[in-house]
């Protein structure tokens, strides 16, 4: 988040990724039809969208929460009651069990005032109060029986029946929160949150209504997580309380640290590592986790930039040798930044 | 900028005001006066509760008593925020800047309250986004021009050097044409060069229309740009006048001035 008001530098710097990875996206389940594996990128895609929002609330604003599970879960099953109990059409629900979200973060208003850990412990509480709602009002979510009979998405009245669609679904769903974030750098709104993290004091004295953009990001992540939790719901088809625990937050707070705070794509590359990576390691069985564990401490020692960084820096030192033997310059100027 | 209109020659006025932290009163029934468009002085020994008088008038703590004038406004109860919308804004003694912003961003920040633009307006890249965006730069270049940095927009506040990075916070601060600029030692750390063109900014500054309370250590700073100094000792005024009358005043002299003020005096 910096580079405002040098928009050329920073465009040409990371315009041919973004494209290459869209159009990688869009070929990809051409490439790769397998059910499966289409699933697991979906599954990697919803845990993207709530990682964002995860993102601007730590990564911009500095706010920690380890309540997010709370956000996710709201908007899954107040898109499952939405068109498996009253019959309304899935973009409707989608949107919906983001409001409901959004609106269930409202409760976090007062707590905006705390920090650091005691702000943490707070979306902790909350998280856990919806958990229970979950678990005990089984009239309404089916308990710890869990929610069954969720119909598939359907857009514009075409039901999205195979994974391809539903791929399709899901990835274009992140790619607009993506693209709708990172609008936010550069901006009025963007430069104030980030102001409220590097030092909240300097940013009241220069005017700004510190309680108010916290509680604004709040919403905002809560909105997408719920947004989230729909597209789960859907793609999934089944809703257990136990998707919804402590753990699942913990999860989405994984995959912000180890792609980069700060970091919109970092975001991403942590969701595609934390849900894609206990897969691959399916093959060594019981020992997925503990591999999974220790890959996790690894990439912290890499440093704090997390994946994000670590593939920045990667990018400039094959620019660099490229550009060396390109042009046979002496070695000793990759260093500069 | 916003104040509302008010003929009278004070633009703060503190009324007996206090400031209690547990058992130690560290302002204690203040009165000051601040007259419009002039720079005011505000000096004491250490622990004097300079700081903290500033810091109740740009309202990080709230009086214990007494109260607070602006223009024409009572401002008592007002936060932070609402104080620099209205016009007061403040530098801060141990340098508060935004190290990961530039230059630029960070005199941004400073025009916060000036625009509207939100969330949807940066997503939709709304004409109010595109207008604001553009005269926030266009000011903001225009501030790090009038404050000497114009050159060092675009580097990182925090690789600044010191000197720089001073500069900067009064730059964030004037960005906005406040009414009533806090400067909480402006000059600290600074050498004497540095320190000369601190006060010949401040000179230009008030001379732009913004009147100035100065918390500052560096004597010549102090006497060679305040229009009037309140002096405070042990929390309580010690002396009100102008920078003549304060050199001459016996009882800031004992004070202030005196055997250990020799001393200090030196070492600024």
């Amino acid at each position: 988040m910096s580079a405002s008001f040098d928009p050329s530098a920073r465009r040409r710097a990371v315009r041919p990724v973004t494209l290459l990875v869209v159009a990688a996206l869009i070929v990809l389940p051409w490439i790769e039809p397998d059910k499966f594996a289409l699933h697991i990128l979906s599954l990697i895609a919803i845990a993207s969208i709530a990682a964002m929002g995860l993102q601007v609330l730590l990564g911009y604003s500095g706010q920690l929460s380890i309540g997010q599970a709370a956000f996710y879960g709201i908007g899954a099953y107040t898109s499952a009651l939405l068109t498996a109990k009253l019959g309304v059409p899935f973009p409707l629900a989608l949107v919906g069990a983001g409001a409901a979200a959004a609106i269930a973060s409202l409760l976090m208003v007062p707590i905006t005032r705390l920090t650091g850990a005691y702000l943490a412990v707070a979306t902790l509480g909350f998280s856990i109060i919806v958990y229970l709602f979950i678990q005990n009002e089984e009239w309404l979510t089916g308990g710890s029986y869990g929610f069954i009979g969720i119909p598939r998405a359907e857009l514009f009245g075409y039901v999205l029946r195979d994974q391809m669609s539903s791929y399709y679904l899901n990835v274009g769903v992140a790619a607009i929160v993506y693209f709708t974030f990172a609008r936010i750098e550069g901006s009025r709104f963007g430069r104030a949150i980030n102001a409220i993290r590097q030092d909240a004091d300097a940013a009241r004295a220069s005017g700004i209504g510190v309680t108010l953009l916290k509680s604004e990001c709040f919403v905002i992540a809560a909105f997408v997580a719920g947004v989230a939790g729909s597209l789960y719901a859907h793609e999934v088809r089944y809703l257990a309380p136990n998707d919804f625990t402590f753990w699942k937050s913990i999860e989405m707070l994984i995959m912000v640290v180890i792609g980069g705070v700060g970091s919109l794509a970092g975001a991403i590359l942590g969701a595609a590592v934390v849900v894609g990576l206990p897969e691959y390691l399916r093959a060594i069985g019981d020992y997925r986790m503990l591999v999974f564990g220790a890959i996790l401490i690894a990439t912290m020692l890499f440093g704090e930039g997390g994946l994000a960084a670590l593939f920045a820096t990667l990018g400039r030192r094959v620019a660099a040798v490229a550009m060396r033997s390109a042009s046979k310059l002496p070695p000793g100027n990759e260093a500069a930044r | 900028m916003s104040t509302t209109a008010d003929d009278g020659a004070w633009l703060l006025q503190a009324r007996s005001v206090s400031r209690r932290f547990g058992g130690l009163l560290a302002v204690d029934a203040v009165d000051l006066a601040v007259r419009r468009g002039s720079v005011h002085g505000l000096i004491g020994p250490n622990g004097a509760g300079k700081t903290t008088l500033l810091n109740l008038v740009a309202g990080v703590y709230r009086v214990s008593s007494g109260m607070l004038r602006f223009g024409a406004r009572d401002i008592t109860q007002h936060s932070t925020a609402k104080r620099a919308r209205a016009g007061i804004r403040r530098t801060f003694q141990n340098l508060k800047l935004f190290g990961e912003m530039t230059a630029l961003e960070n005199v941004a920040i400073g025009l916060h309250a000036q625009m509207r633009a939100g969330f949807f307006d940066a997503v939709l890249s709304t004409p109010r986004h595109r207008r604001e965006e553009r005269s926030i730069r266009d000011r903001s270049m225009a501030v790090l021009h009038f404050v000497g940095l114009a050159g060092l927009a675009h580097v990182r506040a925090g690789a600044l050097a010191y000197g720089h990075r001073r500069q900067l916070e009064i730059a964030r601060a004037i960005v906005a044409r406040p009414t009533l600029l806090l400067l909480d030692e402006p000059a600290a750390g600074l050498n004497v060069t540095e320190a000369a063109h601190v006060s010949e900014l401040i000179a230009r500054i008030r001379d732009d229309g913004t009147t100035v309370i100065l918390v500052e250590h560096h004597m010549d700073v102090v006497m060679r740009v305040c229009d009037e100094i309140t002096v405070l000792n042990y929390g309580r005024r010690l002396a009100h006048g102008t920078p003549g009358q304060i050199q001459e005043d016996p009882g800031v002299i004992e004070a202030y001035l005196g055997r250990s003020g020799e001393n200090e005096r030196a070492q600024a």
